[in-house]
């Protein structure tokens, strides 16, 4: 009998009747390979190893974490809700301790998603961690975590939902925004005042393979998690880092990235991009689910892997190592970003942003004004003005923990808005209270 | 005139079937001692006694549901298998070493059956050398995903047999080949469903034999013989000769279909088979018996052998009767028979005789047993029965209500079925077994559901038996860009059009299905014939869509021919 040393849940779900569209790659077939592979392999008679189905999200947990405009049904669709279910069922297997780790593998991804969502971008629409993390604070009270986002492209919408929240750690590898979408993720953006130091990115050469990123993970990230101290380490498993993955250029292998995930050690995976369909996704799958599980990956090989034929450029190993120098920095003693209008400023009481923000499935613009209340209480009342067209909308948040000051504040300002009816939507979102409310129609 | 035994492990149940008229009229039953060391006695008592007074010319067929090759297996009465495995790159197939001889062979396919490694020749045959040496004379050759592409495991099988014909092998006893074992993929079932195929083969074919004989013996040479399967349908026994394996575990679908002969079951049912020291619960969706997700396990070797889905807990007639500070416990031991039928422990059946609920035995003995250790433990006879009762029903409905949870928690893969798929709501109970009828009320009780204790239920699984009819199943794999169709189970493979469609694939599959009947000579079955999956996926490269990748699955769907009600 085979068995697994650490239990591992693993919510599979590769929604076979939803895709974007029949030749994008975000399509019916993405999980097909994989799912023969973990069938073929008998993964789940692995004692210790358990399939499950997803969890549906309701409603209410999306608007905990988003702003939606103009609601959650026009930006969502069930594969949505679905997908989000299936990172939620992941999170809820570890609380309920029926398994020791959970990687929810379920499709579409969510990483490009933003705080304030008014469409599609990066084939994301809503962001499947972050609506995980809020509802595990929300049922379990937790507060510390930890995301390592080891998709190929930055996770630009999970810092955007996390940028200001002193309490999540979010780092990002990637390769090098200057060369692929969605062109962010520099070592400058490090989080908002109240959370600086708070995000990390990482951004690596293209061309990076296993040494590289097993380096920047070893020396790099795990003393930086160990001083963070997360209840809960979350890993944005996004696959296209991988050798022949078609849409960056990285040199990952299906043994690097399981390696990765032994070292790492996240409670809960939850799959992102990767879309090498055939030749990585049911090697790369297989190779995490076996590191999670704590059983033996070593002989999980890509058909045409080719270990000379992936070894790393000596410059970029030396690049990577002066990051791992380098950016322990950001995190102890983050520098004060410059003051702009793109990086943010103070006005007045507020720290404001601006952020112009493209959709690229539905193929617009959306200008935003952030505005965090700079309190010395708590993390301070959030809003939100964005602007697609004519509509104009606005998204209020009173975050967790806010004092009482600024959860007067965050109500004041949804009553004001709707009394000048300057905006077509208003969403407030009161943690403390949990109260998820909209106006406007 | 059918008849059907069921050879279990203490008792061995036969009946004879009278279905001249629109009916089915029990013409004669009986049930008569196991001999564990010699089915082929138990079989021949239960013959000569169902036969006596019958036209035996006028005897259609026989069915038989035994345990022989479960009890060899259990008893380790098996032969030395040559196992050969090609695993290619994945997980470590020596974490699923079935015997000594197991064989790791370089080679790869990969999941759309490309040949990504080619079998080492010179590897092979010193693997196969090594089994002979060992005096090992049967092999099972399992390449993983061979049921994508055989090509190796087909080798493998000349090697073997020194033949490339699919019937000629003369260098070797017998040979399994993973891919004849189905479409479904799971590579160490697969390994390990081939070794058994191979293990009770030689000894399954001895019993196959006697069976025959006796049959002529008893002037019964005429009679059609079915052999039955763990997934409510039966084999014929030539077919069974080549995969023994598909008669394990049988018992309990001979049950199932007992109770689908006795009853009419339409809706969403539990069925409880109450025994003398298991429960088995198995769960209807529309009137259809469930079967288990993958296969059934062999001890801790899960197995592609198609189940019905039957959870067995330790809550029967014969379960002792303990108690563990203030509460009463019902099993899951059972030590020895109930007082009633001259056991030292009370039991279930003791409780029941107390209360009055039945009177099995000596119900004396019973209330004596019961009142007696009742006073050991401090507490009123009356209270300790009645609560041993509850217990019993309690545990039964705890156990019934996570089951279904289980199958409704079953992992499903379209948004469709996961948000509109059909949620199984159990409305009605049917009892079978010993003390089912005692039972029905503390049941009902816990349920809230219409109960139904059918008549004949003592042989309603040699009723089940005599009545399932054969079940054959198909699957087929199509892949357009390679031009490629295949249909493991019968080792048919097919050059195909790019165009080829799913209706194509589905009418294919369809058609090799009811060739596979019309040799079984049961054509008049083809009426049962049902697609039960069907998917195509656009393989798309680039931007362009390549090819189309399709599976199909088609079955009879298992049934009885008539029902008594
Ligand atoms: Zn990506
Ligand atoms: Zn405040």
């Amino acid at each position: 009998m085979r068995k697994a040393e650490r239990s591992l849940g693993v919510v599979f779900f590769p929604a076979f009747d939803w895709a974007i569209s029949p030749t994008h790659p975000e399509r019916e077939e993405r999980l097909l390979y994989t799912q023969d592979q973990l069938h073929e392999e008998g993964l789940f008679d692995v004692e210790g190893v358990r399939e499950y189905k997803p969890d549906v999200a309701e409603r209410t947990d999306v608007e905990r974490t988003h702003f939606c405009f103009p609601d959650v049904d026009a930006v969502t669709t069930r594969s949505h809700l679905v997908s989000a279910g299936g990172a939620i069922r992941a999170a809820r297997l570890v609380m309920e301790k029926q398994a020791e780790r959970a990687f929810a593998m379920v499709r579409p991804p969510g990483h490009h998603a933003m705080k304030c969502v008014r469409g599609a971008r990066g084939f994301c629409n809503v962001n499947m961690e972050a609506i995980m993390i809020d509802w595990l604070r929300e049922h379990y009270g937790l507060r510390r975590i930890a995301i390592v986002d080891t998709d190929c492209h930055h996770g630009d919408g999970t810092q955007d939902v996390f940028w200001h929240d002193p309490d999540v750690l979010f780092i990002s590898l990637h390769q090098d925004g200057r060369t692929l979408f969605p062109g962010t993720g520099f070592p400058i953006e490090s989080g908002g005042p109240a959370a600086r130091g708070r995000t990390i990115n990482i951004p690596l050469p293209p061309g990076t393979g296993d040494e590289g990123v097993l380096m920047v993970i070893r020396e790099l990230v795990m003393p930086l998690l160990e001083d963070f101290g997360p209840e809960l380490i979350i890993n944005s498993a996004g696959q296209d880092n991988h050798y022949t993955d078609p849409i960056t250029n990285m040199n990952v292998s299906a043994q690097g990235y399981a390696e990765l995930n032994s070292i790492l050690n996240p409670d809960i995976a939850v799959l992102e991009g990767g879309y090498a369909i055939q030749g990585a996704l049911p090697y790369v799958n297989l190779g995490i689910c076996l590191a999670m599980a704590g059983m033996d990956y070593s002989m999980v090989h890509e058909p045409d892997y080719r270990a000379e034929s992936l070894r790393q450029d000596p410059r970029i190993t030396s690049y990577v190592e002066e990051l791992c120098r380098q950016m322990p920095r950001v995190y102890h003693n983050p520098p004060e970003s410059p003051q702009s209008a793109e990086h943010g400023m103070r006005d007045g009481d507020w720290w404001v942003r601006n952020k112009s923000i493209f959709y690229d499935t539905g193929g617009f613009q959306e200008t935003q004004k952030e505005s965090a209340l700079l309190c010395d209480n708590c993390r301070g009342v959030l809003q939100i003005e964005s602007q697609v067209g004519s509509v104009r909308c606005l998204g209020v948040e009173v975050p967790l923990d806010a004092c009482p000051a600024c959860q007067n504040r965050g109500h004041a300002i949804v009553e004001q808005a709707q009394l000048k009816s300057a905006f077509r939507y208003v969403q407030l979102i009161d943690r403390v209270n949990k109260q998820y409310s909209r106006f406007g129609f | 005139m059918y008849l059907g035994i069921d050879v279990g492990g203490t008792h061995t149940d036969a009946v004879a079937l009278d279905i001249s008229g629109p009916g089915v009229e029990v013409v004669s039953a009986c049930k008569v001692k196991t001999h564990p060391q010699n089915l082929l006695a138990s079989v021949n008592e239960a013959l000569e006694r169902i036969l006596k007074g019958v036209d035996r010319n006028k005897v259609k067929r026989l069915n038989l549901s035994t345990t022989l090759s479960t009890n060899a297996i259990v008893e380790g009465r098996i032969e030395d298998v040559g196992v050969l495995v090609i695993p290619g790159p994945g997980m470590d197939p020596t974490e699923y070493m079935l015997c000594r001889d197991f064989h790791v062979l370089d080679g790869a396919m990969d999941h759309r059956g490309n040949e990504t490694a080619r079998l080492d020749k010179a590897q092979c045959a010193r693997a196969i050398a090594a089994c002979r040496a060992n005096g090992v004379n049967t092999f099972a050759a399992v390449g993983k995903f061979s049921v994508r592409n055989p090509l190796h495991e087909n080798t493998l099988r000349h090697m073997l047999c020194g033949s490339r014909d699919d019937a000629d092998c003369h260098r070797a006893d017998f040979v399994t080949l993973g891919h004849h074992l189905g479409g479904r993929l799971n590579f160490p079932r697969r390994a390990a469903t081939a070794y058994f195929n191979c293990a009770v083969w030689r000894l399954y074919n001895e019993f196959a034999d006697a069976v025959e004989k006796s049959l002529q013996a008893l002037g019964l040479g005429h009679v059609r013989v079915n052999v039955l399967k763990a997934d409510g349908g039966t084999m014929p026994l030539a077919v069974s000769r080549r995969m023994p394996v598909q008669s394990i575990f049988s018992g309990p679908a001979a049950s199932v279909m007992g109770i689908i002969a006795l009853c009419e079951i339409v809706h969403d049912s539990v069925i409880l088979d109450i025994g003398g020291t298991t429960t088995d619960i198995a769960v209807f969706a529309d009137g259809s018996p469930l079967l288990e997700r993958a296969g059934i396990a062999i001890g801790s070797h899960p197995t592609l052998v198609r189940a019905l889905r039957v959870k067995s807990i330790g809550v029967g007639g014969d379960s002792a009767l303990s108690m563990i500070g203030d509460t009463v416990r019902v099993g899951p031991r059972r030590l020895g028979p109930s007082m009633a039928e001259g056991g030292r422990h009370p039991t279930l059946t003791d409780a029941l005789n107390y209360l009055e609920y039945c009177a099995v035995g000596d119900v004396q003995t019973s209330r004596r047993g019961v009142t007696e250790f009742a006073e050991a433990h401090t507490i009123s006879a009356d209270k300790f029965a009645e609560q041993a009762v509850q217990a019993a029903a309690g545990t039964i409905h705890e156990e019934t209500r996570a089951l279904i949870a289980e199958i409704n928690d079953q992992p499903v893969y379209t948004i469709h079925e996961l948000i509109e798929g059909k949620r199984i709501v159990p409305r009605k109970l049917y009892l079978m077994g010993g003390p089912a009828e005692a039972l029905q009320k503390p049941l009902f009780s816990r349920f809230q559901l219409a109960s139904e204790a059918p008549e004949h239920f003592a042989v309603a699984n040699a009723v089940g038996a005599a009545l399932t009819r054969t079940t054959t199943d198909v699957e087929l794999f199509a892949d357009t860009q390679k031009h490629v169709m295949f249909l493991p189970g019968l080792g048919h493979h097919e050059n195909i059009p790019g165009s080829y469609s799913l209706e194509d694939a589905k009418r294919d599959a369809m058609n090799h299905l009811l060739a596979r009947l019309a040799d079984l000579k049961l054509s008049s079955d083809a009426d049962r014939a049902e697609i039960t999956h069907a998917s195509s996926f656009n393989m798309v490269e680039g931007m362009h869509t390549t090819g189309r990748n399709m599976r199909v699955k088609c079955q009879i769907k298992p049934g009885v021919e008539r029902t008594l009600g």
